[in-house]
């Protein structure tokens, strides 16, 4: 088995941090709103797992793919695109099907990766002034 | 009222499915921006640990475009026909 590329090791362990930050951080705001019950946590962890190990598998697919021919890469990419994509749909689809998750918590997750690359140049800037 | 039903599941999910029309171009986009970062290690392969790194949160963002389509048609398909249901059967028995 080939093995993982550090850069995708790190990124992925900044991406499941902030992660767990913005899920601490929806479950406060729905406690504060009095309207938390189990289904919540669960839709959460399901969600938030969900995106973390999408974002993981990309970075996978992105390392195999760096060794290709041009014409190769992309079709890997395209491939693990849509791999990715239907694995998302799958876990919406159990968050509303299955009780114990709640669909919303479930399916919010999916974005923290993008908020938590957002914050990313807030934290390079930093270190270059340092 | 079954056909105001109807016509709301309908445009419920007619409207899931013209939201992930948005699911194509993310794979298009990450595909082209991959290719290019081949090419580019292959000129340069010192720089193999920040082209991966920029091309990791690339194609994140690029990503994302879909995951909002994405979001939108899971609730469009899953939360709003109920509530939307909801508040036509409130409208017609108030009135």
């Amino acid at each position: 088995m080939k093995k993982i590329d550090t850069t995708v090791k790190k990124e992925s362990l900044y991406i499941l941090i902030w992660t767990v930050i913005l899920s601490l951080l929806m479950q406060s705001v729905i406690l504060i709103l009095n309207r938390w019950d189990p289904s919540i946590l669960w839709g959460n962890l399901l969600g938030g797992g969900a995106a973390v190990c999408n974002f993981f598998v990309m970075g996978l697919f992105v390392q195999s793919a760096l060794g290709k021919e041009e014409k190769d890469a992309k079709n890997i990419i395209r491939l693990s695109q849509s791999l990715r994509f239907l694995m998302l749909v799958a876990v919406g689809a159990v968050g509303y099907l299955v009780p114990i998750f709640n669909v919303v918590t479930t399916v919010l997750p999916f974005l923290f990766p993008r908020i938590a690359i957002a914050f990313r140049p807030l934290f390079e800037k930093r270190k270059e002034g340092e | 009222m079954e056909l105001a039903i109807g016509i709301i599941l309908g445009c419920c999910a007619l409207g899931a499915g013209l939201a992930m029309i948005a699911g194509i171009g993310p794979g298009i986009g990450e595909g082209n921006a991959v290719a290019k970062a081949c090419e580019a290690i292959a000129r340069q392969p010192e720089s193999k640990g920040s082209v991966t790194t920029t091309m990791l949160m690339g194609c994140a963002i690029a990503e994302t475009t879909g995951l909002y389509a994405l979001v939108i048609a899971i609730l469009l398909i899953f939360v709003a026909p109920n509530i939307l249901v909801n508040i036509l059967v409130n409208t017609i028995s108030s009135l």
